[in-house]
């Protein structure tokens, strides 16, 4: 079988912001007071519409990307994306809470979770999957506008939607960062234009930057090294002061 | 019988190699815990290899904070129990005579990697200018030691109280404390290449390297690589007699 | 610890089906595992039982299952095999463990030592608190005759021993939430039906939504019904509001009709469908009576009439009527639930209920159902008589037609401050807050003075238990195990409920049963509660020998009852056995047998209407401390049309300062477009007295301290939009 894409296809259409996937997603993940790892956004009517005045409710959450801007800033490889399930996962463990992957995300998906002072985001509710359960969000919506499964599997409820939807599938995506998000809203939605684009911190940058120029100058210092050793090696010490005896001598010490 | 000088204390010396000991395993799980293609030093085989010795990523990030604290605890009892060594240690390693030690810095490398020649094409004199109880490249990779040390440690506990004590607000300071460790840890290790050979590889400094276990260097030795120090001590009325 | 309502959930069939079994990666490592690179591997399932419950955040008891671990409840989980809900749990379901384990619960009973409302308090054993309300009680029957003592009692599935209570006590006096919510509404269509219909709006084609707000005041099935119909039968929903609520931010059409006009709307309505013969006339002649006085009647509210009343425009009013009219019979005027709104709620409600007889929708899919047959028996009992009691309930004839079993909670408050006809000096209440909920609380603050004795039972320090002599802490409802329920699902579901403990109950708390049957014994009306819960529903299960297996398998039984033509055999309940479109009973009792458009009061120059309402994050003031909801709403707001606020000077979230005749509150302004320019709305709940809810102090104005206190002139149910305030910048 081919590896796995687990993603969210949204019927934001039948939002009716009643928020029980926030709520839901914050006791199932212990979230701190003012925090969520998901969000329903509201598109602003236009009331000079009249009796036509409409509000878009959109449920959003982590995107899990193909090409996670949140993985790229990360130093420790703590965010990275799960080769089988195609999961953005976070190893706390392995975090330091450097921060960096927060303002990488051109969603804001990510937040310092005050609890554990790391950062924190949808996972997909792992424990309730191997309790053979739905993500907390999915399994409490009451028009069960949000879909979860796998995108890889053409038999899942995803990929029919997916397919039944051809030429209708959104993707919110930023205009300077496109990470090919793995989130896809049915038929139409907004807003589409909250995105940010991705900010990787200076901190980082500089990192990357300087990465090359470090390993340049180690680079120079081993060339030095295997000159010296050359040397040694073709020419002898260039010192010349040290008789052979007192090696032998020192042995005794 | 060579007449021996006493070059280095007990603590100097389990210091030293404490701190090389430590200095190898922190490199080795160090490395491990770049995962970032953008800057892994080795490529991602080497985190994901070693992570999977482990047992994963969070095991190997305590058992380098493990070595890190033993490493900063190691040299907390070094300045305890050897202050008076520590202190000369600085004062020797960071009092530099530019005239001096930069001419001995320049020949010495023209000398070590292309021989003599150069220098006489030059016009320059292939001695080296005499130097004192460490030479300018002991002295400098000390210095890259020392300095780079103390940003090692201190961007290594913040990161390790990153989850205790730092909120999103100050996350930065975590953020700029990985890129100075980073970066620091790259320049020092340019150097140790460098002081690995010529301490441990190269033949001429086969005393001194000696000394880093007997804790003596002979007197010729003494003469000819730290002039300056030998007659110092030398004149000294303590000193060993032949 | 009970194991009846525990789950035996086999894994949902979810991922097998789709292959989603997460690919188990194991094996041995040097510490603790080999785990692979970048793939988080097998995570191992939470440790927890599941246990089936019924939520009891708001009214509508949707299933659930809780997650327990060591006794704790860390996660409530919708039932997915609870039809009436659509297998979900809103923001408020998921939010019980906050209610459950709220630091500002109440853990022993206390008496008042202090002044009442001073929040004075001093801790007492049960013994002495029982033994005490049980005295004062008597010294109160002894005194005043048992009709000396109110009852009240908020919707609850233990509240019908509230109801027990108080009739083998002897009382009458017995009011509920429901006159200061829904019973306008109940009035105009069992007035016009013989009884409440159930909305089937997953079948209907075409939905005319006013005086309700479905995606914010959830109602299940009927929320996410409406929005799997609009989505996928394509349903068209017509909303009048006021405001620019979620519901109207849905719908096709929304008209922020004028308020207190919706009736001339529906009459305009009806004068189209009649006027272009646009009914089924033959099933009109058959099941209905008063066609012919309906028609003369309706002649005069032209569309034309009707929109400069309105505001609707006369050609949409029209094309609504046709459109509507076209879907019939799968087309409707939602009937809605709360219509405690104006003096003539009765009469607007009818109303609608006279739109939907005239499209031919009762007792067919896409319209109207009578409620369904659940199966669930009464358990009687026979009280005792006293012959020293007075005739009737202290609201008696008030209003031309009371609920008996509810009355009128404003007329009753009203006759207890005159004492007349009869002094009431003792009362009880549980799980209800007419502090809050009710209009013109110095009223309710002067009723509570009066008193001689009056105990709360309740899980919070709610602002009626802030007023009370002995405030006893009850339990939650994952704590308690309570009798069953029979809920109509309208099209999803007639279903049976119960309620069994998922967790030991915290602190000293008791169920009010425990509480009554305490009390009683003390009383000599032990014989009255001889009996516990499981054997209490027994009875109440006597004709349906599945349901308990079911209810233990499942976490709910399903009466396979007929769902549509329930009336094709049945005679209605009215006096001429039809729909009454002419109700003969209204005619002899002096009432308008159809109903009369009256131009709501005219708003008086530089003031407001005030329309109130909530979201749906919060059930009114039994949910705005909660920690979790309250971070969706941590305050009401003044909603303030831009215009309005431009005259008066206010910007947004501004304090002002909202006056009425009767009461004043400090309030944050929200300026928006959202709401008319002669209408300010606010949310109820807000603004407590009480220093016991941690969360909310100093939060918002309340609805209670603003609203004058109208009612209807039939049902004597509250009219809570006919207060007019005035609005000012608050000088800092």
């Amino acid at each position: 079988m081919a590896k796995q894409q687990f993603a969210m296809v949204i019927d934001s259409s039948k939002c009716i912001d009643c928020k029980g996937c926030v709520i839901s997603c914050k006791v199932a993940n212990k979230v701190p007071e003012g925090f969520s790892r998901n969000w329903i956004k509201a598109s602003v009517p236009a009331f000079s519409m009249g009796p036509r005045t409409r509000t878009h409710f959109q449920p959003g959450a982590c995107m899990h990307c193909d090409t996670p801007t949140c993985v790229q800033a990360c130093p420790t490889g703590a965010t990275y994306k799960d080769a089988e399930t195609g999961i953005v996962e976070i190893d706390n463990s392995l975090c330091i809470g450097c921060g960096n992957c927060i303002p990488a995300c051109p969603y804001g998906a990510r937040f310092r979770n005050t609890a554990i002072r790391k950062a924190d985001k949808c996972d997909y509710c792992p424990e309730r999957r191997a309790a053979g359960l739905l993500p907390a969000c999915v399994d409490t919506c009451p028009t069960k506008a949000r879909v979860f499964g796998d995108i890889n599997n053409p038999d899942s409820e995803v990929s029919r939607m997916l397919s039944r939807n051809k030429g209708k599938v959104i993707k919110i995506v930023n205009a300077q960062t496109d990470t090919k998000p793995n989130m896809y809203y049915i038929g139409e939605t907004a807003p589409t234009d909250w995105t940010t684009a991705a900010v990787v911190p200076a901190s980082m940058t500089v990192m990357k930057e300087v990465s090359p120029l470090i390993k340049g100058i180690v680079g120079l210092s081993g060339l030095g090294v295997l000159a010296m050793l050359g040397r040694q090696f073709l020419a002898g010490s260039s010192d010349s002061h040290e008789p052979e005896h007192h090696d032998e001598e020192a042995r005794h010490d | 019988m060579t007449r021996l000088f006493k070059r280095h204390d007990k603590s100097d010396i389990f210091i030293h190699w404490f701190n090389a000991a430590c200095w190898l395993l922190l490199l080795v799980t160090g490395v491990g815990l770049i995962g970032n293609p953008d800057i892994d030093p080795v490529g991602s085989w080497y985190p994901d290899t070693l992570r999977t010795l482990v047992g994963g990523g969070g095991n190997l990030l305590t058992i380098h904070v493990v070595i890190g604290f033993a490493w900063i605890l190691g040299f907390l009892w070094y300045l305890t129990v050897n202050a008076r060594g520590a202190a000369f240690f600085l004062r020797e390693v960071f009092m530099v005579s530019p005239a001096r030690d930069m001419a001995w810095m320049i020949k010495k490398m023209v000398l070590m990697t292309l021989g003599p020649k150069p220098l006489k094409m030059i016009g320059m004199a292939p001695e080296l200018p005499e130097q004192g109880f460490y030479n300018m490249g002991q002295k400098a990779f000390a210095q890259a030691s020392v300095v780079g040390g103390v940003v090692i440690a201190v961007t290594g506990v913040i990161m390790f109280l990153s989850d205790k004590v730092f909120t999103a607000e100050t996350a930065w300071i975590v953020s700029w404390s990985v890129t100075l460790h980073y970066i620091a840890v790259g320049l020092v290790f340019a150097g140790l290449l460098v002081h690995v050979y010529m301490a441990a590889i190269s033949p001429e400094e086969r005393p001194g390297f000696r000394s880093m276990f007997t804790g003596h260097v002979p007197e010729d030795y003494a003469r000819h690589h730290h002039g300056l120090w030998y007659r110092e001590i030398s004149s000294e009325p303590a000193a060993k007699g032949e | 610890m009970q194991n009846q309502n525990k789950v035996k959930l086999s894994r949902r069939d979810f991922f097998k089906a789709s292959g989603l079994a997460a690919a188990g990666i194991s094996g041995g490592g040097l510490l603790g595992g080999l785990t692979p690179a970048r793939a988080k591997g097998a995570t191992p399932p939470p440790m927890w039982e599941s246990r089936y419950s019924a939520c009891d955040m708001c009214f509508n008891k949707c299933g659930l299952i809780a997650r327990v671990e060591k006794g704790v409840v860390t996660k409530l989980d919708p039932n997915p095999k609870f039809l009436k809900s659509r297998g979900m749990l809103c923001a408020r379901g998921n939010a019980g463990i906050a209610q459950v384990y709220d630091p500002d619960r109440l853990k022993h009973p206390l008496l008042r030592k202090g002044a009442r409302g001073e929040g004075k308090w001093q801790r007492i054993p049960w013994d002495e608190a029982i033994d005490m309300a049980a005295q004062k009680m008597q010294e109160i029957r002894k005194k005043h005759s048992p009709c000396g003592h109110l009852f009240t009692a908020g919707a609850d599935l233990q509240s019908q021993f509230v109801g027990r209570f108080a009739e083998v006590y002897g009382s009458y006096n017995v009011t509920s939430h429901e006159s200061l919510c829904l019973l306008s509404g109940t009035r105009g269509f069992l007035d016009t039906f013989g009884e409440v219909p159930f909305a089937d709006l997953l079948n209907s084609k075409y939905v005319i939504m006013a005086g309700a707000n479905r995606f914010e005041a959830l109602v299940t099935p009927d929320s996410i019904d409406l929005m799997t119909a609009m989505r996928e039968n394509g349903l068209k929903l017509v909303v009048l509001d006021p405001r620019y609520t979620k519901t109207a931010a849905l719908a096709h059409e929304w008209y922020p009709i004028r308020p207190g006009t919706d009736m001339i709307f529906m009459l305009a309505l009806m004068h189209v469908i009649i006027d272009e013969k646009l009914f089924d006339r033959q099933w009109i002649e058959e099941k209905t009576y008063g066609i012919e006085q309906l028609s003369e009647h309706v002649k005069q509210y032209t569309p034309q009439y009707a929109a400069q009343e309105c505001g609707v425009p006369a050609e949409d009013i029209a094309r609504i009527a046709r459109e509507l009219a076209a879907d019939a019979p799968r087309s409707m005027v939602y009937p809605g639930r709360r219509s405690s709104d104006y003096e003539n709620s009765s009469q607007i409600r009818r109303s609608f209920a006279l739109v939907n007889g005239l499209l031919g929708n009762w007792d067919k899919p896409g319209g109207l159902l009578a409620a369904r047959a659940v199966g669930l028996k009464g358990v009687p009992y026979d009280p005792p008589w006293y012959d020293e009691n007075p005739d009737d309930r202290i609201d008696a004839h008030a209003a031309p037609a009371l609920f008996e079993h509810d009355g009128s909670f404003v007329l009753t408050r009203e006759a207890v401050l005159k004492g007349e006809p009869y002094p009431i000096k003792g009362w009880f209440i549980y799980k209800t807050n007419p502090m809050v909920n009710a209009p013109n609380r110095k009223k309710t603050i002067q009723m509570m003075e009066q008193m001689d004795f009056v105990t709360v039972v309740d899980i919070t320090m709610s602002d009626t238990a802030w007023m009370a002599d002995l405030v006893l802490p009850s339990q939650s409802y994952l704590e308690r195990q309570d009798p069953c329920s029979g809920l109509q699902g309208s099209v999803a579901c007639a279903c049976v409920i119960k309620r069994d403990p998922v967790i030991d109950p915290l602190y000293e708390s008791r169920p009010v049963f425990n509480i009554l049957k305490d009390i009683a014994g003390k009383l000599e009306l032990g014989e009255y509660f001889d009996f516990n819960i499981p054997g209490y529903r027994k009875q109440q299960l006597r004709d349906l020998p599945d349901a308990e297996a079911a209810m233990d398998r499942d976490g709910v039984y399903y009466n396979p009852s007929k769902v549509y033509g329930i009336y094709e055999d049945r005679i209605y309940k009215t006096t001429s056995h039809k729909i009454e479109l002419y109700n003969q009973r209204y005619e002899q009792m002096g009432l308008d047998p159809l109903p009369v458009y009256t131009p709501p009061q005219k708003i008086p120059e530089s003031r407001f209407r005030l329309v109130v309402g909530r979201n749906a994050y919060f059930t009114h003031g039994s949910t705005c401390n909660n920690a979790l909801l309250h971070e969706l709403t941590p305050e009401n707001v003044l909603w303030l049309n831009p215009d309005a606020a431009k005259i008066l000077g206010v910007r947004d979230g501004e304090t002002v300062e909202v006056s009425s005749s009767v009461g004043r509150g400090e309030i944050k302004a929200k300026v928006t477009e959202a709401i008319r320019k002669d209408t300010v709305f606010m949310y109820t709940g807000f603004g407590p007295l009480s220093k016991g809810l941690s969360l909310i102090q100093n939060s918002g104005a309340s609805i209670a301290a603003l609203l004058e206190d109208q009612h209807d002139a039939i049902s004597g149910n509250a009219a809570m939009h006919e207060t007019f305030v005035t609005v000012t910048r608050k000088v800092a």
